[in-house]
């Protein structure tokens, strides 16, 4: 009787850890990140400063598509990455989203602009057919279709472990 | 063999028969009691009895949404085929045509009977998996 | 530079803590009474330097201190103070560090009501420390909320989810966190009382009170939470099988089958073993709780921003402590093995069936939990769990254990007891519930197993104890008030829920501006709607005149807000209370045709539903000062 009691409080817990332990080190659930691949849904957005209007034909090529807006710290927090992104030659797409134009304009001029366009997506309708939930989140876009996603903060650990290895496999860039 | 091992045997023996009883009995209410995902195109040649929940995930088809009294009509598609949904009540605040939802309810000639409508963005949103082909 | 004296007395915190874990564990002599002194001074300068630590983030906080990230994260200028200091439990890192303080106070209070002579208390002490040095470096290491931002700080701070501007929700998790972590206490002195090995020592006597205050804020934190789902997420309901639910739910079961267990160690040194495992256990769920939410493994509302670093670094915490528990356990089994048998048909056996029951429950929800991720990360297809399997467990095994527990207050301790089905108490309780059941039957036409089923459980807990009350007030037979109201209120709830599940009506209409529609007993007009704006949102308000049958009218004035800076888009109800439902409405979009939707719920006795849980909590509290007045 003992002995059996012995095995089911040693083997309970050691099942249900070892399975935890398995699903988070399971790479396809790391959190935030999502590979489903699809295309940009049809848009017609305005660029910040109001002078061109953008839609899907216009952004065609290989891109980070970076979500942000005034409001969001955490958009501070990531910015220098972007911007040493953006300094190593990578494309860097701003997605303005739900913000006031003024107010977006202003942070940009406080923190310096890392992107080589920036859409401004008032009503977050753009936002909405992507799947965005918040700021900040970045898209790996080829030829009008998204391939990785991620949602939070990109700093050199996400990006090497999200977005890398798939550039590297399509040979991006 | 003496009669303290004998006793002993038989109560050993009696708790795993009760434990192992008890887990099936749970286990088997699990199993039937699971709500399965799936996307149009995998619901399309599966049969499902009407009493099973189900969720059924995908975007909201435009141009299907038509509301009658407090009843709401749409079709849920993943562009490869697609699902009539019938639901009465309030449907959430994002929900809207060309995104995407999630449904929980029973199928019944074809028609999901909606208990319950998810959009977007909800809390309890689980996204689908659909992946579009870029070649049509 | 504020911040920097807050993260350096966090750090000191924890040398201090890990220091008194070290000599009360790792020393041989961590009994001389000159140890202890130390250990129990060490203890409370740690607990100091972590509070002072803590309240100076908290002024950080009320100065709007935007260098400081997570604050600048969660707070905002425009924001009363109250929900400034809110703000600090609103996401990850700091309700962790709140999570962690309020470990440290358990500690703190234990450290300074028992006595230095108890000799269980500097292992205790030892252990509780253990557990606070590895949360603190999970804070320190994976989820710091001392970074700052720097060079320039933002000015407003964030737009903060107006969803979580309220007063249940700044009040709920900090209620759960104290019952959580409040039994680090019982779990210690189990840890100690397995390290010592010395079977003579009562520990259980030890931590009675402790499980008690930690089981009462367990108690009233889910409470809390129900009704804050209730009418500020606009669920409509009491209870949802949310994951986060659920993780809570674990340890409120273990812990009420704990205490239960507790209280026959105590009287007859039996079921020490299942007390020592429920120990165990009750803390182990209370952490995989903290892991669940905190991995980011599981959606939900509740599930924070994540990492998966942090999951690695709790898994391998909580594994660890289990893992050290269940090996001392296995090592000291023989030696706190009872030896006399618990007798058929007395208290105590009433009692370890009850536990068993609890289990399969608590078993069951873990299922619940973990089966999806199981299935997914198997067979890569997503399954969710809802109410019907709980419901499937739930009922049939609640419905026994009230059974159970409406016998055992016949039965005696230690002691078997010839059940004579005619004797007046019993068969008092199952003549009226049985009228009872059979009225609810049928006036309300039902025929639903489940629910009449629960109306009798609930109905022979209710009568067998007035049939003890009117016994003590007429003839003086003694009765134990916590076990009376925790019972009757457990009675109560079962009636509450079933009578909830049984007349509860939802209807959406749709209704014409100046129009009337009926629905039930009830008269709706649709008086006016317009929309107002406000500082932060735009809403569109209704108005609606509701009449009931008795001809009494209210009005109801449902909400959509529309709030700028984030485009969020929130539904607040209208509701009306009275003493047996509540009525509650929601409105949805407009029609075409100009009619507005709107959603209907006539809710019954959940009111009562939340009061019975606050009662069983009260009941606690009764425990908790009886106890100390005797001591």
């Amino acid at each position: 009787m003992n002995l059996l009691l012995k095995l089911i409080v040693f083997i309970v817990p050691t099942t249900f850890l070892l399975l935890f332990f398995m699903i988070l080190t399971n790479e396809d659930t790391y959190p935030g990140a999502d590979y489903d691949q699809f295309l940009i849904p049809e848009f017609e957005l305005k660029v910040l400063d109001n002078t061109i209007t953008v839609n899907n034909d216009l952004l065609n090529g290989d891109y980070v598509l970076n979500v942000w807006a005034s409001w969001c710290i955490t958009c501070i927090i990531e910015h220098p990455y972007l911007t040493s992104l953006s300094k190593n030659g990578i494309p860097v797409i701003g997605l303005n989203y739900k913000d006031e134009q003024e107010d977006a304009i202003i942070w940009l001029k406080k923190y310096g602009n890392p992107y080589q366009t920036i859409l401004h997506d008032y009503k977050g309708n753009l936002a909405l057919d992507l799947g965005v939930t918040g700021a900040p989140e970045t898209f790996l876009i080829s030829d009008g279709k998204v391939i990785a996603h991620y949602q939070g903060e990109v700093n050199d650990q996400i990006w090497n472990d999200v977005f890398l290895p798939i550039i590297k496999d399509r040979k991006m860039f | 063999m003496n009669p303290i091992r004998k006793k002993r045997i038989y109560s050993i023996l009696f708790v795993l028969l009760f434990s192992v009883s008890g887990i099936s009995l749970i286990l088997y209410s699990l199993n039937s009691n699971l709500d399965y995902f799936f996307t149009p195109t995998e619901l399309k040649d599966r049969n499902i009895p009407a009493d099973k929940r189900i969720k059924v995930g995908g975007m909201v088809l435009s141009g299907s949404v038509e509301r009658i009294s407090s009843s709401i009509f749409f079709v849920i598609t993943d562009y490869e085929n697609s699902i009539k949904v019938e639901y009465e009540g309030i449907v959430p605040d994002l929900f809207k045509e060309d995104s995407g939802v999630v449904v929980l309810g029973n199928l019944r000639d074809k028609i999901l009977y909606a208990e319950e409508v998810l959009a977007k963005h909800d809390e309890n949103y689980m996204p689908p998996n659909i992946e579009i082909n870029d070649d049509n | 530079m504020i911040i920097e004296i807050s993260h350096f007395l966090s750090v000191l915190a924890t040398g201090l803590f890990l220091l008194v874990g070290y000599f009360s564990i790792l020393t041989p002599s961590s009994n001389s009474s000159y140890i202890s002194n130390l250990i129990v001074r060490t203890y409370s300068h740690g607990f100091f330097f972590l509070l002072s630590s803590f309240f100076i983030y908290v002024w950080l906080a009320i100065t709007d201190n935007f260098s400081v990230q997570y604050i600048a994260n969660h707070s905002n200028t425009e924001l009363p103070i109250f929900y400034k200091i809110s703000s600090i439990w609103s996401a990850h890192e700091g309700s962790m560090f709140l999570w962690i303080v309020f470990l440290s106070l358990w500690g703190f209070l234990f450290n300074i009501r028992v006595k230095n002579s108890e000799v269980l208390k500097p292992k205790t002490m030892g252990v509780i420390s253990f557990i606070l040095v590895g949360f603190l470096i999970f804070l320190l290491a994976t989820s710091n909320p001392f970074v700052t931002i720097l060079p320039i700080p933002p000015l407003n701070g964030a737009d903060i989810n107006p969803v979580l501007q309220d007063p249940a929700l700044a009040i709920h998790p900090p209620t759960l966190y104290l019952g959580y972590v409040g039994f680090v206490i019982p779990f210690a002195s189990a840890i100690a009382f397995l390290l010592y090995g010395d079977s003579k020592i009562n520990w259980e006597a030890l931590v009675k009170t402790w499980s008690v205050s930690a089981w009462v804020f367990l108690t009233v934190g889910i409470t809390l939470g129900s009704w804050w789902a209730y009418y500020e997420l606009g669920w409509g309901g009491y209870w949802f099988w949310d994951p986060v639910e659920n993780v809570a739910l674990m340890p409120w079961l273990a812990a009420t089958a704990f205490i239960h267990s507790l209280g026959v160690s105590i009287k007859s040194s039996q079921l020490r073993i299942w007390t020592i495992l429920l120990s165990i256990l009750v803390f182990s769920l209370s952490l995989f709780g903290a892991f669940i939410v905190r991995s980011g493994i599981i959606d939900s509302v509740h599930a924070f921003a994540n990492d998966p670093d942090r999951g690695l670094y709790l898994l391998g915490f909580i594994g660890l402590i289990v893992f050290t528990s269940v090996f001392l356990f296995i090592l000291r089994l023989s030696r706190i093995q009872s030896l006399s048998r618990i007798k058929k048909f007395s208290k105590q056996s009433f009692i370890s069936i009850n536990n068993i029951l609890f289990g399969a429950l608590i078993f069951s929800v873990m299922l619940g939990v973990t089966y999806p991720l199981i299935y997914e990360f198997l067979f890569d297809q997503k399954i969710s769990v809802g109410a019907p399997f709980y419901n499937a467990i739930f009922i049939p095994i609640v419905v026994l254990a009230a059974i159970f527990l409406f016998f055992s207050v016949d039965s005696k301790w230690s002691r078997s007891i010839n059940f004579k089905f005619i004797s007046a108490p019993i068969s008092f309780s199952i003549l009226f519930s049985l009228a009872f059941t059979l009225f609810v039957m049928q006036y309300f036409e039902s025929q639903n197993i489940s629910i009449l089923a629960s109306i009798f459980a609930g109905s022979l807990i209710i009568f067998r104890y007035i049939y003890e009350i009117i016994n003590f007030i007429f003839s003086k037979k003694f009765i134990n008030p916590f076990s009376v109201i925790a019972h009757m209120s457990l009675g109560l709830l079962l009636i509450s829920i079933s009578f909830n599940s049984l007349l509860s009506t939802e209807r959406a209409l749709s209704i014409d501006l100046n129009s009337t529609e009926a629905y039930k007993d009830l008269k709706i007009s649709f008086k006016d709607i317009g929309v107002e704006n406000n500082a932060n949102y735009d809403s569109i308000k209704a108005t609606f005149l509701v009449e009931d049958q008795t001809g009494r009218t209210f009005n109801l004035k449902p909400e959509k807000r529309r709030y700028f800076t984030r485009g969020q888009i929130t539904t607040e109800t209208a509701i009306h209370i009275t003493f047996l439902r509540d009525i509650y409405i929601t409105i949805g979009d407009q029609l075409d045709d100009g009619s507005w939707i709107v959603n209907i719920q006539i809710n019954y006795l959940i009111r009562w539903i939340w009061l019975s849980a606050l009662l069983m909590g009260l009941a606690g509290v009764i425990l908790v000062f009886s106890n100390r007045v005797k001591t």
